[in-house]
C-alpha cells in the first residue's frame, strides 16, 4: 500500500460518510401520531323515519357503527310498526365521525342520478315499499317512500343503497353496493 | 476451441485444465528470454460481464500459453512486436485479436456464449462463481431474453419451483416452494428491495430489463439475507459496469398482440480511455398496455403503463473502488370493476357470470380503480481490499416506496371528488447499511463476517384510509459464514443474530366514535444457522445437501392491518378479539439437489425439500364474515399455525439428436397445516412443461445465425390438495386444470454491422379459456388468450476498436 492510494481511500470513505449521515438520522416526522382521516368518506349512521299518513309519533330505527367497519359491533334498532297503516318514509345518511357531521343523505340526493335505493321486506308480504322521489332521468331514487302495512306479523326489511356512476338504468345489477342494512321488524 | 474436437464428445473438464496446464508450464519454460513488456487483460462473459476465470489465453507467435486467474485476469511478458492472441473458453466462441505490442499493453475480450453449448453451461457457469449449497436457478442470455416485456414475477415463474400470485396480466407476485410476501427476499442490485408487501397484489416494484441476470435462491438463505429470507431469494443482477474503453448500447423492443403491450428499453454505457478506472451506465425503460383479451371479450380497465430508469457510476481500481446506483420505477396498474367487490351479494352475483358485467373494448386508458406506485432506490457502494488478508465492503442505500390505490368510485362530496385524491396512500423509507468482510483464503477455508442495519417508517397520507399503522421498524444484525473447500467437498457453515424493534403508533375509533392512537412496541432477537455440504462424487454429478433454521419476527401488516382494502376487509392478528400478540415463526429447512452437468446428452436438476414452519403466520378468509354498513364483507384475517411444506423440482434437457433438444420441467408442492391436519389454502397446482427445439446450421458468410425454433407446452393440474368443506372457506373453487401450447422462434440478424437478435413467440395458441388458481381474478375472468409477441435486441458498439 502506497500514499497516493491511501489519500484517495481514505476521501473515499469521507465521502461515503458524509453521504451517509443523512441516512441515520431518523426524520423527525417519524415520531408523529396518526391523526382522524377527515377527508376519508364514510357512512356510519342510517335512519329511517316513518310518519304515519293519518298523523301520530313518527316511528324512528336507526343503524349506527360510530367506530366504522370493524371493531365494535353495530348498534341496530328494530322496526315496529302498526298494521294496515300507510306510512311516509325519509332515510337519512349520516358520518358521525366527522366535525361537523356529515350529511351523506344530502348528497346521494345532489347525485340521485348515480344512486338507487332498495327495500326489501321478508317475508314479502310483510309490507309494500314503494320509492316516490326519482332522479333527473326521471329513474327512481328511494330517499323519500311510502311503507303500507298489511297484517301483523314479524320479519325483516333490508334496505340496500346502490352506487351506479355511469350505469344506473332502474335494475339492482350496475355498481356496487354503499350500505346494506337490515332491520329486524314486527308489525302488530 | 481447445476441447472441442469434432466428432469426439466433450472432453472432461478436469482433463482439459490438465493438459492446458501442462501446456502452458512447458511453454513458459522455453520463453525465458529478457522482454518484459507487459501485455496483460481481463476475459468476460459478453452477456453477463462476469469474469472468466480459466480461461485459456494463447499468443500464437511464441506459442506462450495461460489461464486467467479468479477475476478473469491474464498477464504475459512479450518482446516488442505484432502479436495474435487467441482466447478460448468451454462453451463460447473462441476470440483472436492482432495486438502491436511496444510498450505494455492491456486489452480486455468478451467472449459469447457459443449458441450450442450454451444451456448446458449455464449450470456450469454458475457453479464457478457462486458455489452455494442451497439449490439455485438462473434466468440469463436467451432464456432472459425470451421473457423480455413480462412483469420480474412473471418472468420468474420459467424456473421449476417458482410460482406468482397474480392479479390480472400486469400484477405477478413471486411464491417460490409455495412461500411469498414477508417470506422472499428480492435483491435489486445488491440492495434488499422494501416494498410494501402488504398485499396481494402488490407486485415487485422492479424494472426487469435492469438484470442481465435473474438468480433465484430456492429455500431458506437467512444467514446472508436476513431472516426473511425463508423461502427464498431473488436476485436482481445487473451486469458489471463496463471495463473496456469506449460506448456501447443496447436496445430492446417488445410487442405482443394480446393487450397492444409496447414496451422499449435502451442502456447507453461507457469507459474513458484516458480514465480507465470510471465506467457509467443510464438506462431507461417505457411500457405501455392496454385491455388484455380474455377468449372471446376484454377485460375493461385492465391495462398499464410504466415508465424507469435507472443510472450508475463506478470508480473502479485493482485495490479499491466506489460505485454508486439510482433507480426510479413508476407504474400506473388498471384494476378490473368485476373485483372491485367486497359485498357478498354482489360478490355471488359478479362470481356466477361466465363473463364480466361490463367488457368494453380495446383501450389504452386506465380509470378508476387503479394503483399508481412509485420506487426510488439510491446505493453507494466501496471496497477495499485489505492487504493480503481480504476485502472489505460497504453499502449504504436509501429507498423510497410510494403506493396510492384509488377505489372505483370517487368520493361524493364534489370538493373532495374534484381533488381526485387516492383512497390509500401510503409511503415507505429504508435506510439500509451493511458492511462485508470477506477474508482470503485460509488453509482450505473462505468466508465472510457482516454486519447490517435497516432503519424504516411506514407512514400514509392525511385523508387516506387507514389500513397499516404508522410504525418505525429498526434492525439490528451480525452474520458470520465459513466455506471449507477441498477436492471433491464443499462444506458451509453460517450462522446470524438480529435484532428488531418494531414501534407501532395505530389510529382507531372507540364504540362512541372518538378517535385514540394506540401506541405498541415489539422487540425480537431472531437467530438464524445454516449448515450446507457440496460433493461432486464425479465431473458430471453435483450433490448439495443445504439446512436452515430462522426465526422470523412478525411484520406490522400480519400484526395490525385494519380496514377495507381492495374492496375486501382484512384484519391483522393482534386486532381480533381473544387473540394475544403474534409470536415469531421458526422455519426449519432442508434441501437435497442433485445436478448432472456437462454430459453430451442428458443434463438436469432434481431437488427435494422440506420446510417445516411452527407457528407459520398466514392469511385466510374467514366466515361468518365481518358485519359493516355495506352489508357483510368479504373479510379475511391472519392466523398462527404450523405447517410443512413438502416438494420436488425437476428440469431437464435431452440432447436427441445433433440439433434435436428436448427439454422438461416440473414442480410439485404439498403443503400440510399440521395443527389443523388438513391441506393449506392457496398453494400452487402440480404443472409441468416440455419442449422440443431444433437449432439450424449456421451457413457460412449467411445472413442469419443462430436460428432456431421450439414448441413448447405447459400443463397445470387442478388444486385438490385443499382445506376440507372448501365451500365454507373460499367463494369458488379452484378452477380446472389446463394445457396451453406455445411456439417460438428466433435468429440473428446481420443488418449492416449490427446483429439483430430477433424471436417472435406465441402463447396459448389455441386461444383456450382457462383460469388459474392462483390468480386472484379467477373469481371473475378468463385468463390472456392468443398472444404474440415479437422481440427485437439491438447491441450497439459506438466506439471504434483500439
Amino acid at each position: 500500500m502506497h500514499t497516493p492510494f491511501k489519500t484517495s481511500f481514505l476521501r473515499t470513505a469521507m465521502l461515503t460518510l458524509l453521504a451517509a449521515a443523512p441516512l441515520f438520522s431518523a426524520c423527525k416526522k417519524d415520531n408523529e401520531d396518526p391523526t382522524p382521516d377527515e377527508d376519508n368518506e364514510q357512512i356510519t349512521t342510517v335512519t329511517y323515519t316513518l310518519t304515519p299518513v293519518g298523523g301520530g309519533t313518527p316511528v324512528v330505527v336507526s343503524y349506527r357503527d360510530l367506530d366504522g367497519d370493524g371493531g365494535t359491533a353495530p348498534t341496530i334498532g328494530t322496526l315496529s310498526l302498526a298494521a294496515n297503516t300507510t306510512y311516509v318514509g325519509a332515510l337519512r345518511l349520516l358520518d358521525e365521525t366527522k366535525n361537523p357531521v356529515v350529511v351523506t343523505s344530502d348528497e346521494v340526493k345532489e347525485e340521485s342520478d348515480e344512486h338507487l335505493l332498495f327495500f326489501e321486506p321478508t317475508p314479502a308480504n310483510l309490507m309494500t315499499v314503494t320509492r316516490t322521489d326519482k332522479d333527473k332521468n326521471n329513474l327512481e331514487l328511494g330517499l323519500e317512500t311510502r311503507l303500507v302495512t298489511t297484517a301483523a306479523a314479524t320479519g325483516t326489511l333490508k334496505i340496500t343503497l346502490r352506487h351506479q356512476p355511469g350505469a344506473k338504468n332502474g335494475t339492482f345489477a350496475p355498481g356496487t353496493t354503499d350500505v346494506e342494512v337490515v332491520f329486524p321488524t314486527t308489525v302488530r | 476451441m481447445f476441447i472441442r474436437f469434432p466428432g469426439v464428445p466433450v472432453v472432461r473438464l478436469c482433463l482439459a485444465l490438465l493438459l492446458v496446464l501442462s501446456t502452458a508450464a512447458a511453454t513458459r519454460a522455453q520463453n525465458a528470454a529478457a522482454c518484459t513488456l507487459s501485455l496483460s487483460g481481463r476475459v468476460a462473459d459478453h452477456e453477463s460481464r462476469a469474469d472468466m476465470p480459466g480461461a485459456t489465453v494463447v499468443v500464437l507467435e511464441t506459442q506462450q500459453a495461460t489461464q486467467t486467474d479468479n477475476a478473469g485476469n491474464f498477464h504475459f511478458h512479450l518482446c516488442a512486436g505484432l502479436y495474435h492472441v487467441r482466447v478460448s473458453y468451454l462453451g463460447y466462441e473462441s476470440e483472436t485479436a492482432e495486438l502491436r505490442v511496444e510498450r505494455a499493453v492491456v486489452r480486455d475480450f468478451q467472449l459469447h456464449p457459443d449458441a450450442v453449448v450454451l444451456r448446458g453451461a449455464t449450470v456450469r457457469g454458475a457453479r464457478v462463481t457462486a458455489p452455494v449449497t442451497q439449490p439455485t436457478a438462473t434466468l440469463s442470455g436467451q432464456a432472459l431474453q425470451q421473457t423480455r416485456g413480462e412483469a420480474l414475477g412473471e418472468a420468474l415463474q420459467k424456473i421449476s419451483g417458482v410460482t406468482a400470485i397474480q392479479t390480472g396480466p400486469s400484477i405477478f407476485k413471486p411464491m417460490i416452494h409455495g412461500l411469498h410476501s414477508n417470506r422472499l427476499t428480492i435483491l435489486n442490485n445488491g440492495v434488499r428491495q422494501e416494498g410494501q408487501q402488504w398485499g396481494q397484489e402488490h407486485g415487485p416494484e422492479i424494472d426487469p430489463f435492469i438484470a442481465s441476470r435473474l438468480t433465484v435462491v430456492k429455500g431458506a438463505a437467512s444467514v446472508r439475507y436476513g431472516s426473511d429470507a425463508i423461502g427464498g431469494v431473488v436476485l436482481v443482477e445487473p451486469r458489471p459496469l463496463r471495463d473496456s474503453a469506449g460506448i456501447g448500447a443496447e436496445l430492446n423492443l417488445v410487442g405482443m398482440s394480446n393487450n397492444g403491450l409496447g414496451a422499449a428499453s435502451g442502456t447507453l454505457e461507457g469507459n474513458l480511455r484516458r480514465l480507465p478506472a470510471f465506467s457509467w451506465r443510464v438506462q431507461g425503460t417505457a411500457k405501455r398496455a392496454g385491455t388484455m383479451r380474455a377468449p372471446g371479450y376484454y377485460l375493461k380497465n385492465s391495462g398499464f403503463a410504466e415508465y424507469d430508469f435507472s443510472a450508475a457510476a463506478g470508480w473502479r481500481k485493482d485495490t479499491y473502488g466506489v460505485d454508486a446506483f439510482y433507480s426510479q420505477f413508476r407504474t400506473q396498474l388498471g384494476i378490473l370493476p368485476a373485483a372491485e367487490v367486497g359485498n357478498p351479494s354482489d360478490l355471488v352475483l359478479a362470481i356466477g357470470r361466465s363473463r364480466p358485467l361490463q367488457t368494453g373494448s380495446f383501450s389504452y386508458d386506465i380509470r378508476r380503480a387503479y394503483q399508481q406506485v412509485r420506487h426510488d432506490l439510491g446505493r453507494l457502494t466501496g471496497f477495499v481490499r485489505t492487504g493480503n488478508a481480504g476485502r472489505l465492503t460497504a453499502t449504504i442505500s436509501q429507498q423510497v416506496d410510494y403506493r396510492d390505490e384509488y377505489d372505483k368510485n370517487r368520493p361524493r362530496n364534489n370538493n373532495l371528488a374534484a381533488r381526485n385524491l387516492p383512497e390509500l396512500s401510503y409511503t415507505n423509507r429504508t435506510s439500509t447499511a451493511e458492511l462485508l468482510w470477506e477474508h482470503q483464503r485460509w488453509h482450505n477455508f473462505t468466508g465472510s463476517v457482516g454486519v447490517a442495519g435497516t432503519y424504516q417508517a411506514n407512514r400514509y397520507a392525511t385523508g387516506s384510509r387507514q389500513f397499516i399503522p404508522f410504525y418505525t421498524n429498526t434492525i439490528g444484525g451480525a452474520f458470520w459464514i465459513e466455506r471449507w473447500q477441498k477436492d471433491k467437498w464443499l462444506l458451509e457453515a453460517g450462522a446470524r443474530l438480529d435484532r428488531r424493534d418494531l414501534q407501532v403508533r395505530r389510529g382507531d375509533r372507540d364504540a362512541s366514535g372518538a378517535f385514540f392512537v394506540d401506541r405498541t412496541r415489539f422487540q425480537y432477537t431472531t437467530p438464524a444457522a445454516s449448515l450446507g455440504a457440496t460433493y461432486d462424487p464425479t465431473t458430471h454429478l453435483t450433490l448439495n445437501l443445504a439446512s436452515g433454521l430462522t426465526r422470523r419476527a412478525p411484520a406490522a401488516n400480519e400484526r395490525f392491518s385494519d380496514g377495507v382494502h381492495n374492496a375486501q376487509y382484512e384484519l391483522g392478528y393482534d386486532l381480533v378479539p381473544g387473540n394475544g400478540a403474534l409470536v415469531p415463526e421458526t422455519a426449519l429447512n432442508v434441501g437435497l439437489t442433485a445436478t448432472w452437468h456437462d454430459n453430451p446428452r442428458l443434463n438436469g436438476e432434481l431437488t427435494l425439500y422440506q420446510t417445516r414452519i411452527t407457528d407459520f403466520i398466514y392469511q385466510v378468509p374467514i366466515l361468518p364474515p365481518v358485519i359493516t354498513i355495506r352489508g357483510a364483507l368479504i373479510s379475511s384475517q391472519f392466523q398462527q399455525t404450523n405447517a410443512t411444506f413438502r416438494g420436488i423440482d425437476a428440469a431437464g434437457t435431452y440432447q436427441l439428436a445433433p440439433r434435436w433438444l428436448l427439454g422438461a420441467k416440473g414442480s410439485i408442492v404439498r403443503a400440510r397445516d399440521t395443527r389443523a391436519d388438513e391441506w393449506q389454502i392457496f398453494m400452487p397446482a402440480d404443472r409441468a412443461e416440455a419442449s422440443v427445439r431444433y437449432d439450424f446450421a449456421d451457413q457460412p458468410g449467411g445472413r442469419f445465425s443462430q436460428r432456431y425454433v421450439q414448441l413448447g407446452g405447459y400443463a397445470v393440474a387442478r388444486q385438490t390438495r385443499v382445506p376440507a368443506d372448501y365451500a365454507a372457506r373460499d367463494y369458488k373453487a379452484p378452477p380446472a386444470g389446463y394445457a396451453l401450447l406455445g411456439l417460438q422462434a428466433g435468429t440473428t440478424v446481420r443488418w449492416g454491422r449490427l446483429p439483430l437478435e430477433v424471436s417472435v413467440a406465441g402463447s396459448n395458441l389455441l386461444n383456450q379459456r382457462y383460469r388459474d388458481y392462483l390468480n386472484r381474478y379467477r373469481y371473475f375472468t378468463d385468463e390472456m388468450g392468443r398472444n404474440v409477441t415479437l422481440r427485437v435486441r439491438v447491441p450497439l458498439e459506438l466506439s471504434r476498436k483500439p
